[in-house]
């Protein structure tokens, strides 16, 4: 076990040592800064007190525009009854400027962390060979299936390094630029036709859990990649595109009964908790079943393709 | 040899798609000795070692290391192998010493004061905290070397452990080597395509051409085996000397030069030929025979000719 934490050691020094690799974690940085200098210019209304009427008025007009654009029914559904929600419990809506409100919204930065942790991910077994390194790196005592399972969870590690960074910057920023708060203030939610009261943080939490599946599964399939075929840029290319790009085909073939067994129709169950699902009929069971496939398949490559393989490099 | 083995090839056979690379192998390597693995360009030598640390798979036979095989138990096997395959690539982005901390942390029992002991050996003390693409050839094939043996291994292979090195690195290098062999007892393996070297280096050379073996024999041996040398007499007149001679030696196995002539023979054959030219009435000044270098015979036995 010693022996597997050197491992897991090794594999963070050839991250961390690495230039191209610090400069994706000030990039991350500098987006959190930047928005959190884009929010403390922004112009935006204080809430007035007479803040219960101003809700009803917007309500008596997101009525009239559900009723003309009968697509976006849920969406304002949702708001309405939020709004009703505040009016009823004399919940004062949230002025934007605050530092659990910008905290809150850290998750945006998720974008960054999936591309940056496909782009160790994608490297991680494609370098060893591109490098040659990888001839100095199996003539050891050491199996091939536990120096894969270090740099997988090595991967794994950085994207967890990169949430947290990602969460205490902005804690830091959010608290420097818009002053330090105690606790949290609370979040509404819609589920299920009703409102719930949650907490901001748990919220939070929650936004980062249903994009860490994404996140997760990505990362897995660019590892796999680059054990596959041995080349980054490959594997770094298309796990990116297929990131970027997911949504689109699935929306691309919905008129298909089977694009419920495509992986980006199920990576997002936030759909099971706020709003609908994708396609009538699909579960959150259904969805867990589906991506507890598609990571076993990846996983099941990546090993066997390791373990077998003739090092030529 | 009575010894015990440290490394045995049993009947080693390497096909990779439907090409047969390796055909056969069959040999063993003991401790305290010095290993060459000899052959033209892509004769299956990287092959071999690859197979011999595990990095392919054996296609037919086996190889012990230690009497542990290292298909069936590879962690106890290739505990006991250091090695360098092909090129010793380590990681530029960090610096030789981390380098050496990363393969340390790889094995058991490798202290702080061994690593450095190894950096003062390969003579690396005043560069070792520097990134290794600031590294020469030279530096990084050190390197290698230091990385090949933190973990006090028994088995040896380095894969043309001189390229790169100037001569008195080289020649450092195969003191050191000797030195392993002689005090330490470890069996040491090298493939180079510097003939001359290893024939200083080694004390047995195995030779392989298109994946089959063509000899193992002791350097002493091999050079100075059986098969003709060049034998230069020198006499006052060339063109009765060649009649001579050519009662002995076919004309395309002769050179006449201004005052002397050349002619390759086995070592039985001086006397006669000798005994020939003074019943013609020839005047002999005098006889030299070069010793055949393995280079030479390495080139006579893998060569066009197909001499063996
Ligand atoms: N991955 C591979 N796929 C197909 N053929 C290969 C592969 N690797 C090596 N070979 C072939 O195997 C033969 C032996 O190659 P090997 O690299 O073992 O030779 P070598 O003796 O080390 O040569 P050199 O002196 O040039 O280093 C060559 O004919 C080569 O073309
Ligand atoms: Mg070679």
């Amino acid at each position: 076990m010693s022996n597997f934490i050197g491992l897991i050691r090794n594999e963070n020094m050839k991250i961390y040592r690495r230039i191209a690799n610090l400069i994706m974690l000030a990039l991350l940085i500098g987006f959190i800064g930047l928005n959190g200098i884009i929010t403390k210019t922004e112009k935006s209304a204080p809430v007035k007190d007479n803040w219960k009427q101003e809700l009803k008025a917007e309500n008596a007009s997101m009525e009239k525009t559900m009723k003309k654009e009968p697509m976006m029914k849920e969406h304002y559904e949702r708001l309405i009854a939020i709004n009703e929600y505040r009016i009823s419990q004399g919940i004062k809506p949230q002025e934007n400027k605050n530092q659990w409100k910008f905290v809150s919204d850290s998750p945006d930065a998720i974008q960054f962390i999936l591309i940056f942790t496909i782009i160790i991910a994608g490297g991680m077994v494609a370098s060893e060979f591109s490098w040659g390194t990888i001839k100095l790196l199996l003539i050891r005592p050491v199996s091939r299936t536990t120096i894969l399972a270090s740099k997988y969870i090595s991967t794994l590690l950085y994207a967890l390094l990169m949430i947290v960074i990602t969460f205490v910057i902005s804690w830091l920023l959010g608290g420097v630029l818009f002053g330090f708060e105690g606790s949290p203030r609370s979040f509404l939610s819609y589920t299920d036709g009703k409102v719930v009261e949650e907490n901001l943080i748990w919220h939070m939490w929650k936004e980062y859990g249903f994009a860490s599946i994404m996140l997760l599964m990505m990362a897995t399939f660019a590892f796999m990649m680059s054990t596959v075929f041995r080349n980054s840029s490959l594997a770094i290319g298309f796990s990116i595109f297929l990131s970027l790009s997911g949504t689109l085909i699935v929306q691309f073939f919905s008129s298909y009964d089977w694009v419920k067994y495509i992986l980006f129709a199920n990576v997002n169950l936030k759909q099971y908790f706020d709003g609908t699902p994708f396609i009538k009929g699909m579960t959150l069971n259904f969805s867990l079943t589906v991506l507890a496939v598609y990571f076993l398949v990846f996983i099941a490559l990546t090993w066997i393709v390791f373990k077998k393989r003739d090092v030529a490099a | 040899m009575s010894r015990k083995p440290l490394v045995e090839l049993q009947d080693v056979r390497k096909k990779i798609g439907r090409k047969e690379i390796i055909h056969g192998l069959s040999f063993n390597i003991y401790g305290g000795e010095v290993f060459g693995f000899l052959g033209p360009n892509g004769a299956g030598k990287t092959t071999t070692i690859r197979m011999m640390v595990g990095l392919m798979k054996l296609s037919g036979g086996k190889i012990l290391i230690n009497g542990k095989n290292i298909q069936t138990e590879y962690k106890q096997a290739v505990s006991n192998v250091g090695a360098i395959v092909e090129n010793p690539e380590m990681y530029k982005f960090l610096t030789g010493y981390q380098n050496l901390i990363h393969y340390s942390r790889m094995v058991k029992g490798v202290s702080k004061s061994r690593i450095a002991e190894m950096v003062e050996l390969v003579g690396l003390t005043d560069r070792i905290h520097e990134k290794v693409k600031t590294y020469s050839l030279g530096m990084r094939q050190r390197l290698g070397l230091a990385q090949a043996l933190l973990h006090s291994p028994s088995v040896l292979i380095l894969d043309e452990p001189t390229n790169g090195l100037d001569p008195a690195g080289i020649r450092e290098i195969r003191h050191y080597l000797r030195e392993l062999a002689e005090k330490e007892g470890i069996a040491v393996i090298v493939s180079s395509h510097l003939l001359s070297e290893m024939e200083i280096m080694c004390d047995r050379i195995a030779i392989i051409q298109h994946g089959k073996l063509i000899g193992v024999q002791s350097t002493k041996e091999f050079v100075e085996s059986g098969s003709t040398r060049k034998v230069r007499f020198l006499v006052d007149e060339v063109a009765a000397a060649r009649h001579a001679v050519s009662h002995h030696v076919k004309d395309e196995r002769m050179t006449l030069g201004n005052g002397y002539i050349e002619a390759e023979m086995e070592r039985d054959l001086i006397p006669e030929v000798t005994a020939t030219l003074v019943v013609e009435g020839i005047k002999v000044y005098g006889i030299s025979s070069e010793t055949k270098t393995l280079e030479d015979k390495f080139l006579e036995v893998t060569g066009g000719k197909e001499v063996v």
